[in-house]
């Protein structure tokens, strides 16, 4: 379920082969994505984390489908964000965060099944971990990462980190349910988004789409770098900019949802994440 | 009059869960927990498009499956009436 007051953060140990799932109502005015990914850092900085994080609408509207990952490469944080399946998963896994810490001494596999986690040895096949239709799996092929056997992220930054915490693959599944109190008014607002599509900057593909997105377009394959904060913390798409970045749909879901988010909080979001860099700098 | 939710393109699927999403908001649900349809990818050799499998428990008959049917961008489904099914059969 939803912690409407509090983020949670599934912590991975790598060194110590040990998790721990922790709530965390001081990190709730981050709201999700690249903020609350970077104040992960942060706190975590002597870790170096690798983070996944979502945003409040993940899971529960259309086009609130990529997952943020937020790593330090070299000294530099990079935010990148993936597509696919991912965040429905973590959504209904129960986790805002999943934050990878240190290294592990073997070639390791994650297994995540809401906020338990097996580290199993590299010759596990992904293919056997996880609740099939209720999972997402990430792979290296050729170097390269792939998400659900298809998705990448821009650049080489989670390949080189999952190489350096020696991580061959993680497959997350969620088996949670969520009921908005109103879901009357929540199925309506998902409908009046979803006949938004056309607003998107991309066309109607041929090509796998993203969960929650009906587009198939040609752009999720790659991923995303760089882009709009409130946008990048709601981990939506870079393409539907046009529907969340009006501040009125945002709200409007965050109150369905059952959030308490004020016009201040988003306000105050690029803000707090321009101090949050700079006291990690 | 009973209607029948049948995948009948399922090569068109691009996986984007719109189908199961409605289903479970239908039984007011969000999640992918008990769902009535769910999607299987599998990987295809030219790794430019993923294979989709489409399960469906029977009991989603019960459903608003014409409503499923249609929040599919890819026209997957197709909407049988009980009589027409009978009447191939009977064929």
């Amino acid at each position: 379920m939803i912690d409407f007051l509090a983020k949670k953060v599934l912590t991975i140990d790598l060194n110590k082969k040990e998790a721990d799932l922790k709530s965390f109502a001081d990190l709730n005015k981050y709201l999700g994505g690249v903020a609350l990914g970077i104040k992960l850092h942060e706190m975590y900085s002597d870790l170096n984390p690798v983070v996944l994080a979502i945003g409040p609408l993940n899971g529960f509207f259309p086009f609130a489908s990529k997952t943020a990952v937020v790593l330090n490469d070299g000294g530099v944080i990079e935010d990148i964000y993936i597509g696919g399946s991912l965040s429905l998963r973590m959504r209904f896994a129960g986790v805002d965060a999943i934050a990878i810490f240190g290294r592990s001494d073997q070639p390791t596999v994650l297994d995540i099944c809401n906020a338990k986690v097996d580290f199993l040895g590299e010759e596990t096949s992904t293919d056997s971990l996880g609740l099939p239709g209720k999972r997402s799996a990430i792979n290296f092929e050729n170097n390269k990462i792939l998400l659900d056997d298809y998705f990448t992220t821009p650049e080489s930054f989670l390949e080189k980190i999952f190489t350096e915490k020696n991580i061959k693959g993680v497959v997350i599944t969620g088996t949670e349910i969520d009921k908005p109190l109103n879901f009357d008014e929540y199925e309506k607002l998902y409908n009046e988004i979803l006949s938004k599509k056309d607003e998107l900057r991309v066309d109607m593909g041929i090509y796998p789409s993203c969960s929650n997105c009906p587009m198939g377009c040609g752009k999720s394959k790659i991923g995303e770098i760089g882009g709009n904060v409130l946008i990048n913390s709601l981990v939506a798409c870079q393409f539907a900019d046009k529907i969340y970045t009006d501040i009125g749909v945002v709200f409007s879901c965050l109150n369905t949802l059952g959030y308490s988010y004020t016009h201040e909080d988003i306000e105050n979001l690029p803000k707090l994440i321009e101090e949050t860099i700079r006291r990690i700098s | 009059m009973a209607k029948i939710l049948k995948p009948t393109q399922t090569d068109k699927c691009n996986g984007c869960e719109l189908c199961l999403l409605e289903s479970q908001r239908q039984l007011k649900k969000v999640g992918l927990e008990e769902a009535l349809i769910r999607i299987f990818k599998k990987k295809r050799d030219d790794n430019q498009k993923l294979e989709m499998q489409i399960e469906i428990d029977p009991r989603i008959n019960m459903l608003h499956v014409e409503k499923i049917s249609k929040i599919c961008p890819k026209d997957v489904f197709e909407v049988e009436n009980h009589e027409e099914i009978e009447g191939k059969n009977e064929e």
